[in-house]
């Protein structure tokens, strides 16, 4: 356990030294700025539709996503892309030669960059989420602390996004498949499935394509129903409303990251 | 229970290319054992599997067949590594941490931590002349500076076997002396040198035992004394008026030349007829001003014992 929190801990020193993390840094004090500066120069009256009386609660809930959303989903995006190299840089010769000649197991070793990849969101995602959280608690004396949840869940589709990533770094010894593949599962393969087999499945009439969706619905992560739906659950106290693209995105995340670990465990270097 | 340092027992590495169609035997059949406080010296052209066998040692790599066991143990488990230093021909350090974080970072990996890491780090800064450096990133270093905190690295934990692969490469000729120095202090304390290197001049200087491979076969191992010595043969400054007709009158005796500007060589059976000869020489009043055992340089030794292998393999 030690030697995992070690490789973590450095895996974290490693993403600080990149200008990227410190831009998606810099990114998240521009968009808690920004929502301190509307917030204060405009009353929630203005920013509702005239005459308009909502629910406050709801009503604070539903501008903190809308202001979360695009932003961490673009901190994603650069979190995929920073993290990418991770890998292929610890499988680095001289570098692989190093760490494997250390009494640390392998599996401790990718374990150790797995969560140190994890950590450096989580710390991201929770700097912006709880900043412009207490923005809209102390404005309107609304502290709806479920909306903390959502520093989980979008670290949730960060460890998913970056399992594929691990895995093809240790194929390929290289960011870029990776990478690519991380951002077709994450931008268009997860929303298309998720369209095609909800919002389209009427007008699908041959039960092969029926079943070829079904089927890469369910082995693939939802991360674009666990980034919507399940996020915005969980934000305004619904809890999770359906467990299932949580549970088998998570089961997409262990079975890649125990293949990942039996490949590397395998491995020549 | 005594036992070596590193064993090996037919350990062989074939390494396929190509999707699997082409096949390269780094290594084959390798019987080697290295004595527990010894420095050993591997030798080999580019190619000829020294690195393999030190990755093969340390778990880098896996064998394909035959087996290894380093202190004792199955080279299989990764916790005798606490026990063994390496330092590897190419190593990157990260560069954002300064000298002093990537002693802690491998530090902490070998399992230390605390006080005794920190003592520790400033020790062998020290040892190796970068206490000064401490606190600059390893990004600044010179090629020298970063194979020293190699050397530094490698010893974090103090270990009792260490393999070093071109330790001396980049660095000045003042900075191999001392590398040498604190690998033959080392040796005193009782620690077992691994040591992979080109420079055969260096190595001749302070090992115990050298091995020699070619295409990854071991193709000579014994002390350096062993491999380097001619038999008895040597080198003889004669002066005195008789020196002429004194060969003239023995050269059918003894095998002895003249070479140049007094000196001569002799080759004899063994020691006795050296100091039958000698006293000959004495009794006819030739003075004997130097006499120096003949012995070939390692490099001579190494570039003829692969010349010979490939030789052999090629026919």
């Amino acid at each position: 356990m030690k030697n995992i929190w070690t490789v973590t801990w450095y895996s974290l020193r490693e993403a600080l030294a990149r200008k990227v993390f410190i831009f998606f840094f810099v990114i998240s004090i521009l968009t808690i700025v920004f929502v301190a500066l509307i917030l204060n120069l405009t009353g929630i009256e203005k920013v509702f539709a005239p005459g308009v009386q909502p629910d406050l609660f709801n009503a604070v809930n539903t501008l903190e996503m809308m202001f979360i959303s695009p932003i961490t989903l673009i901190c994603l995006l650069l979190s995929i892309f920073s993290s990418a190299s991770f890998i292929p840089i610890m499988l680095e010769k001289g570098n692989i030669d190093l760490l494997l000649s250390k009494p640390i197991s392998r599996e401790q070793l990718l374990l150790g960059k797995f969560f140190g990849g994890i950590l450096v969101v989580l710390l991201n995602i929770a700097f912006l989420i709880i900043g412009v959280w207490l923005i809209f608690s102390f404005k309107f004396s609304i502290w709806n602390f479920e909306f903390l949840i959502t520093i989980f869940t979008i670290t949730f589709i960060f460890s998913i996004l970056y399992s594929i990533i691990v895995f093809f770094g240790i194929i390929t010894k290289s960011s870029t498949l990776g990478m690519m593949i991380a951002y077709l599962l994450f931008l268009i393969v997860s929303p298309a499935l998720y369209t095609a087999k909800y919002k389209f499945a009427l007008f699908i009439q041959n039960n092969i394509i029926k079943g070829v969706i079904d089927f890469a619905y369910y082995i693939l992560p939802k991360t674009s129903e666990l980034m919507g739906k399940t996020n915005y659950d969980l934000a305004s106290g619904h809890g999770i409303t359906n467990y299932q693209p949580v549970l088998t995105s998570l089961l997409f995340l262990v079975l890649t990251l125990g293949i990942s670990v039996a490949i590397f465990r395998k491995k020549d270097f | 229970m005594a036992f070596n340092s590193i064993e090996t027992t037919g350990l062989t590495k074939v390494y396929s290319t190509s999707f699997g169609r082409k096949k390269v035997e780094a290594l084959t059949g390798l019987n080697l054992n290295v004595s527990p406080g010894t420095i050993f010296g591997f030798l080999g052209p580019n190619g000829a599997g020294k690195t393999t066998l030190v990755k093969l040692l340390l778990g880098i790599t896996f064998p394909t067949s035959g087996s290894a066991k380093i202190l004792g143990e199955d080279i299989s488990g990764y916790k005798i590594k606490s026990r063994i230093g390496y330092l590897p021909e190419n190593h990157k350090y990260p560069p954002y941490l300064t000298g002093g974080e990537v002693l802690d970072f491998f530090g902490k990996l070998s399992g230390m931590e605390g006080d005794p890491l920190s003592k520790k780090i400033d020790e062998l800064l020290e040892l190796v002349n970068l206490s000064k450096w401490k606190k600059t990133k390893v990004k600044n270093y010179s090629k020298g500076m970063m194979q020293r905190l190699g050397l530094a690295q490698a010893l974090i934990n103090d270990p009792e076997l260490i393999f070093l692969d071109e330790p001396t490469d980049g660095v000045d000729p003042i900075g191999r002396k001392d590398i040498r120095d604190i690998l033959t202090e080392l040796k005193t304390r009782s620690k077992t040198i691994f040591l992979n290197s080109h420079l055969l001049s260096e190595v001749e200087l302070i090992t115990d035992r050298v091995g020699i491979l070619n295409r990854g076969k071991l193709i000579r191992e014994g002390t350096v004394k062993e491999l380097t010595q001619k038999g008895e043969e040597y080198k003889l400054n004669l002066e005195g008026s008789s020196v002429e007709s004194f060969i003239k009158q023995y050269q059918d005796n003894f095998q002895i030349s003249k070479l140049n500007d007094g000196y001569f060589t002799l080759k004899v059976s063994h020691a006795n007829e050296l100091n039958s000869i000698l006293d000959k020489l004495r009794s006819e009043g030739i003075m004997v001003k130097e006499m120096v055992q003949q012995k070939n340089s390692l490099e001579d030794i190494f570039i003829s014992l692969i010349s010979e292998s490939e030789k052999g393999g090629a026919k």
